[in-house]
């Protein structure tokens, strides 16, 4: 039996996607490690996907584009993607977090991939989640390096494509102590550079949380109707208010030092640094990125220089 | 990675920059200093006997006991001076970073040439004058043409129009650190006292732009070039 191939740009519950029977493949988890220096670009990663896709140098049956309430340069090139030829789906999270708007997004795009075919694969991924759940509260107590629980929970936007290996891959993840001196938390979008986490615990930061990663265990349902409810309050597209409130407690919880504002040049997200250190009472250090590969010495300057100010307080 | 608060005796600072390296030693509380270029930087730790204490873009390339970055440097370097400083703005040749030291806050500016040390040698060059003299130049203007590009290539385009438009080479240079400095001034938080270093600090033409456009009063260290260097030697003594 062909298995559809289902590229996805950010968010879209996967759950949804293995029960309509596709296979899921988040187009950017490729790009960190790329050695790609797109031509047109705003934000690398989108121009990095857009120009793969469309030179079907990433193989794909379809692609669904989650353009409301994330990113107007992802529903750009999305577009760009689908006029290459390549059935392409606009996704839309509600920016109020009405859930019957969400179901009817949901519905439509589970016609987009031909309906449930296996109901029983959402149980098997909220199960896998708990896993994920595991991972993150692990590392945040220093026994799992935050590199590795980034790259499984990073994964959990397309479960690698296959359940069973992914839970291999996570049962075979090791312990280790490891000391949590400087807890940070790192926020907006994930980092473009592939080591960014092996590069911070390097330089004595140790990254307790991970905002988007940790969307992608956080919501879950057993149908339709559950997971509009639940993915509904997926923070990044919900207004800044309500990202923020959900930040404060997160970070608490976590006992967090401080805040690693990741940004990516052209993106959006940005604009909402000088709200997040007004709001957020920890001390925040922003750092921007462009194009991928390994973390720039002069981003290894601001981090170390970070960790002196922590130590300094 | 050495812990941080062990410290260090008989140490110099050593902050080996993009363009220039500076040595520090204290004897008998006097602050004892010597500057060479980049690549020279081993003339200045031929036959030291002490533990160096490195700081600056090459601190892990050269031999150290300790290393420090330098906006924690910048912060202990300038206090010996200004234990009341509250922003510290640092012109280095490849970089211009601002320390807001009450809010522990840092900001680096090194994706544009604009706003750095790298710049001024640039449009020295162009005028075929030394670096020293741009503040010569500057004193010597009547007027100020506007030079508004951020980016510092343009800005030379920008201040060749403003020679064919009749300026002399004087305001076009003052013109000039007039867009340098506003152009740093984006980057400087609400702050009573600030205090500036690095080798820019040197060039009263840019330091008049700032204190004009900042209206704050502004520091200057006696030696601003090598405030770093002492600061590491500070953090860990
Ligand atoms: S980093 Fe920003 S601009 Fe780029 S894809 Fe993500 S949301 Fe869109």
């Amino acid at each position: 039996m062909h298995v559809s191939k289902i590229g996805l740009t950010a968010l879209v519950p996967p759950e949804l996607i293995f029960a309509c029977g596709g296979e899921p493949v988040d187009v950017n988890n490729i790009i960190p490690a790329s050695k790609k220096y797109p031509r047109n670009k705003l934000c690398a990663w989108t121009a990095i996907w857009k120009e793969m896709l469309v030179e079907r140098e990433l193989s794909v049956d379809s692609l669904i584009v989650v353009a409301g309430g994330d990113c107007h340069n992802a529903l750009v090139d999305g577009q760009k993607v689908a006029m290459s030829g390549i059935p392409t789906h606009f996704f839309f999270y509600p920016f109020d977090g009405d859930p019957e708007y969400l179901e009817s997004q949901l519905y439509g795009l589970s016609g987009f991939l031909g309906g449930i075919k296996f109901p029983e694969k959402i149980k098997q991924i909220n199960d896998l989640k708990k896993l994920g759940q595991k991972i993150d509260i692990k590392r945040s107590r220093g026994r799992i390096t935050s590199g590795e629980a980034f790259n499984i929970l990073i994964s959990f936007s397309d479960l690698r494509g296959n359940l069973e290996e992914f839970q291999k891959n996570i049962a075979s993840i090791k312990e280790h102590s490891i000391k949590t001196g400087n807890r940070i938390a790192l926020i907006g979008v994930p980092p473009i550079f592939c080591d960014f986490h092996d590069v911070a615990q390097s330089l004595g930061l140790h990254i307790v949380f991970d905002e988007l990663p940790y969307e992608f265990i956080r919501h879950r349902g057993a149908n339709i109707r559950e997971i509009a409810c639940d993915y509904r309050e997926y923070t990044f597209a919900r207004p800044l208010d309500f990202r923020i409130n959900f930040l404060q407690k997160e970070l608490e919880k976590r006992k967090v030092d401080g805040i690693i504002h990741y940004t990516q040049f052209a993106c959006h997200h940005m604009l909402e640094d000088e709200i997040i250190r007004s709001r957020l009472d920890y001390p925040v250090l922003t750092i921007q990125g462009d194009l991928p590969g390994n973390t720039p010495q002069q981003i290894k300057l601001r981090l170390e220089a970070f960790r002196e100010m922590l130590e300094r307080l | 990675m050495i812990a941080r608060k062990k410290r260090v005796s008989e140490a110099i600072g050593l902050d080996v920059g993009s363009t220039t390296a500076k040595m520090v030693r204290i004897e008998d509380g006097e602050v004892q200093s010597r500057i060479t270029g980049t690549h020279n930087w081993k003339d200045l730790v031929n036959g030291i006997k002490e533990n160096i204490i490195s700081t600056g873009y090459f601190r892990n390339s050269v031999p150290h006991t300790a290393s420090v970055t330098e906006i924690t440097a910048a912060i202990y370097g300038v206090r010996h001076y200004f234990p009341e400083a509250d922003v510290i703005v640092d012109i280095g040749g490849q970089d211009t970073k601002v320390v807001d030291i009450r809010k522990n806050n840092f900001l680096i500016n090194d994706k544009c040439g604009a706003g750095t040390g790298a710049f001024l040698e640039f449009a020295a060059n162009y005028f075929s004058i030394g670096l020293d003299e741009l503040g010569l130049f500057h004193r010597r203007a009547g007027r100020i043409p506007d030079i508004n590009n951020t980016c510092g290539v343009f800005a030379i385009s920008e201040m060749i129009s403003q020679l064919v438009a009749g300026y002399s080479k004087e305001e076009v240079v003052a013109g000039m650190h007039y867009a340098f400095a506003r152009r740093i001034s984006f980057m400087v938080p609400e702050a009573e006292t600030i205090v500036l270093i690095g080798g820019a600090a040197k060039n009263e033409g840019m330091v008049m732009a700032l204190k004009d456009i900042l209206k704050k009063k502004i520091l200057i260290p006696e030696e601003p070039q090598v405030i770093n260097a002492l600061g590491a030697l500070k953090y860990f003594s």
